[in-house]
């Protein structure tokens, strides 16, 4: 009975969803969106291989996963930003506004199962609007693309992750906005703030680096590197749960002001001990095929016998390219590879611009029980050089060249055109129109 | 006779306004009462925190002498609200389907309720277009379809002509017949003394009176009066 009512339930919001017009024009969009990344991505791709008589970039650089795919669902990222929160927010926000809500609360069941009940039914509509990046890894593959299934699968991941974060966030606005129209800036606001968290945090180091870390942006920063971050798929998961519980408290009119307070309280510090808690989540898996967020295999065994706490001191601005290129190539590797490393930033300023004249600055010190060395390459040779020296470990011999082979594919975007700015547009008008004819 | 809910002192405020002020009555098993006073008496008010949809400041809720905490009042008690529009894309059809399925309830008994409440041509339209008397019988098709012992009715007939008020009396008094309880707020006097056993009057927030017509004719000292003298008596 009780899972006759719960099909009863998804049954009615998956109805909803489908009488949603912004439903629809994300369906409507979404086609031409992953069409022209696609395409973009298939005719850069195929110029960096060499097309058009122009010289090949270096095989080894081309890789699917940064060439096509992280570009092609790069439209997700706009669609989970922009689009998606809409969606979720006119499923609640219409209840509200016609005074439904008053209906469902009265329903049999638990709050929570009547939200499950819609986030369900969000998710399943976000998958349809997988289909056209679908589409896009089908046809790459026509084309003879190579793919690598764990870096694909889990750049897959982090989107549906990163879709849910937003359902979840959306329908928590939704929830405690008196309109649709408020909790659309609200969760615009959410969204415009962890952008500046995002750049605010960036080469800062400290709590405040590791909260940015947790951005929607930077999350799936990882996921289209191929990195798979335990402690970030449990924060994404956290705040998509915590907010759907914040969305119970304040949709829940018969409770009071203070409780709904109370709790909204206590689902903030759930959230503050989840996040500090998953900072201590350090297992990651680099799923990408090129090992780009991993030490070759012998380094990574020199560094699991350090054992001391290595304090890495960088005197570089947030935007100056060698901390890029130090954070990127060096430091990403060593936070997976040294459970006791400490970074600090201290540049005076945003840019580096102006501190040329200062002797100290682009130094990189590196402490390790009472010992100081200072160097100041961002290349991982010379940097791992420096940690074995610093910790009397004995360096590995080096090892062969990297046999990443890298997939130059000088194709054309082939039928990418009329699927995704004319097939998939017209079977979503068709589809609507006979939704909607059958309902009249 | 054991009351099927009973309202202890419940009191509202809105910021410093007091809404309900000490409102008590009981609703006994079978009887269709109805909950009368002009607008802005704080008759919705009241239902919404009968319902647990509103937090009331103060007061209990006691169905056979044991409190309803908000969470658990939706077993005893369906409350349907005045002027909503549920659902709005969705058909006439699709909605009855909803609540029959959802609340276990026989095809019969959605079929039932077709015909007195004149739904057969409103079925394939959405909610949306309907008109509010079409609305308002689709709402109580729906509200009719709960299975609650008590259901209370927002202003039942709000937007409804004279003889569909007629029809839905009509419907409204079988539906007690087979053995359930109505609680209806009414603010046309003279609709609530044709449908109703017993009253309740409700004026600035205040129970003014309680009892059967007979029972506050002999209150008010006006033996032929009708509901508006005899409310005009208590205010």
């Amino acid at each position: 009975m009780r899972s006759l009512k719960f099909g009863e339930l998804l049954s009615k919001e998956w109805r909803e969803l489908l009488a949603a017009r912004s439903y629809w024009l994300l369906l409507l969009m979404i086609g031409p969106l992953v069409g022209q990344a696609f395409i973009a991505a298939v005719k850069l791709y195929a110029e960096a291989s060499g097309s058009g008589g122009v010289p090949a970039a270096l095989p080894q650089g081309l890789t699917p996963l940064d060439g096509i795919l992280a570009p092609t669902f790069g439209a997700y990222d706009l669609a989970a930003t922009f689009f998606l929160p809409f969606v979720a927010i006119r499923l609640i926000s219409a209840e509200k506004q016609s005074g439904a809500l008053k209906l469902l609360l009265q329903f049999p069941g638990s709050l929570g199962t009547k939200l499950a009940a819609k986030g369900l039914v969000l998710v399943a509509g976000w998958l349809v609007t997988c289909v056209p990046g679908l589409l896009a890894i089908v046809l790459w593959k026509s084309y003879g693309g190579h793919l690598y299934a764990p870096e694909a699968l889990n750049l897959l991941l982090g989107h549906f992750l990163r879709a849910l974060l937003s359902v979840g966030i959306a329908v928590a606005a939704a929830a405690i906005a008196e309109s649709a129209a408020s909790a659309a800036i609200v969760t615009l606001g959410f969204t415009v703030g962890a952008w500046a968290l995002d750049f605010i945090a960036a080469g800062r180091g400290g709590l405040l680096q590791q909260l940015a870390n947790y951005t929607p942006t930077a999350a799936l920063r990882s996921f289209e590197q191929g990195l798979l971050r335990l402690n970030t798929v449990v924060v994404m998961l956290v705040i998509t749960v915590l907010s759907f519980a914040l969305a119970a408290v304040w949709l829940n009119t018969g409770s009071t002001l203070r409780y709904r307070v109370l709790s909204t309280v206590a689902i903030a510090a759930v959230l503050a001990v989840g996040m500090i808690g998953a900072m201590g989540l350090r297992s990651s898996w680099d799923l990408s095929e090129n090992r780009r967020n991993s030490f070759p295999p012998a380094d990574e065994a020199a560094l699991s016998q350090i054992s001391g706490p290595l304090q890495i001191t960088v005197i570089l601005a947030p935007e100056d390219p060698r901390l890029t290129d130090f954070e990127q190539n060096v430091l990403r590797k060593l936070r997976r590879n040294l459970s006791r490393l400490d970074v600090h930033y201290t540049a005076a300023s945003q840019t580096g611009l102006f501190e040329g004249s200062d002797d100290h600055y682009g130094e990189i010190w590196y402490e390790m029980r009472g010992q100081k060395i200072m160097d100041r390459s961002t290349i991982e040779p010379v940097v791992l050089e420096q940690i074995y020296k610093l910790a009397g470990v004995n360096p590995p011999a080096a090892g062969g060249t990297d046999d990443f082979p890298g997939y130059p594919l000088a194709t054309s975007p082939r039928w990418a055109g009329s699927l995704f700015y004319g097939g998939f547009p017209l079977l979503t008008i068709f589809a609507w129109w006979f939704i909607r004819r059958e309902r009249s | 006779m054991t009351a099927l809910l009973t309202v202890e002192g419940v009191t509202k405020d809105f910021n410093k306004r007091r809404v309900l002020d000490d409102v008590s009555f009981s609703v006994r098993p079978g009887e269709i009462l109805g909950l009368i006073g002009p607008n802005g008496s704080g008759k919705t008010t009241l239902f919404e925190c009968l319902a647990g949809l509103m937090p009331a400041n103060a007061g209990a809720i006691k169905s056979n002498n044991k409190v309803l905490v908000p969470a658990r009042r939706k077993e005893a008690l369906f409350y349907l609200p005045d002027g909503i529009s549920p659902w709005a894309e969705q058909t006439v059809q699709w909605a009855l389907g909803f609540f029959r399925k959802l609340y276990g309830r026989t095809q019969q008994d959605a079929s039932a309720l077709v015909e007195p409440l004149r739904l057969s041509e409103l079925m394939k339209a959405r909610v949306a277009t309907l008109s509010k008397g079409e609305r308002k019988r689709v709402l109580l098709a729906l509200g009719l379809l709960t299975p609650q012992p008590l259901l209370m009715l927002d202003e039942p007939f709000d937007g409804l002509d004279l003889r569909q008020t007629r029809d839905v009396m009509t419907l409204l008094k079988e539906h007690v017949a087979s053995g359930r309880t109505l609680l209806l707020s009414i603010h046309q006097l003279i609709d609530a003394g044709r449908v109703c056993d017993r009253l309740v009057l409700l004026g600035a927030g205040r129970v003014v009176g309680e009892g059967s017509l007979a029972e506050l004719r002999a209150k008010t000292k006006l033996p032929e009066a009708g509901v508006e003298e005899i409310f005009l008596a208590l205010t």
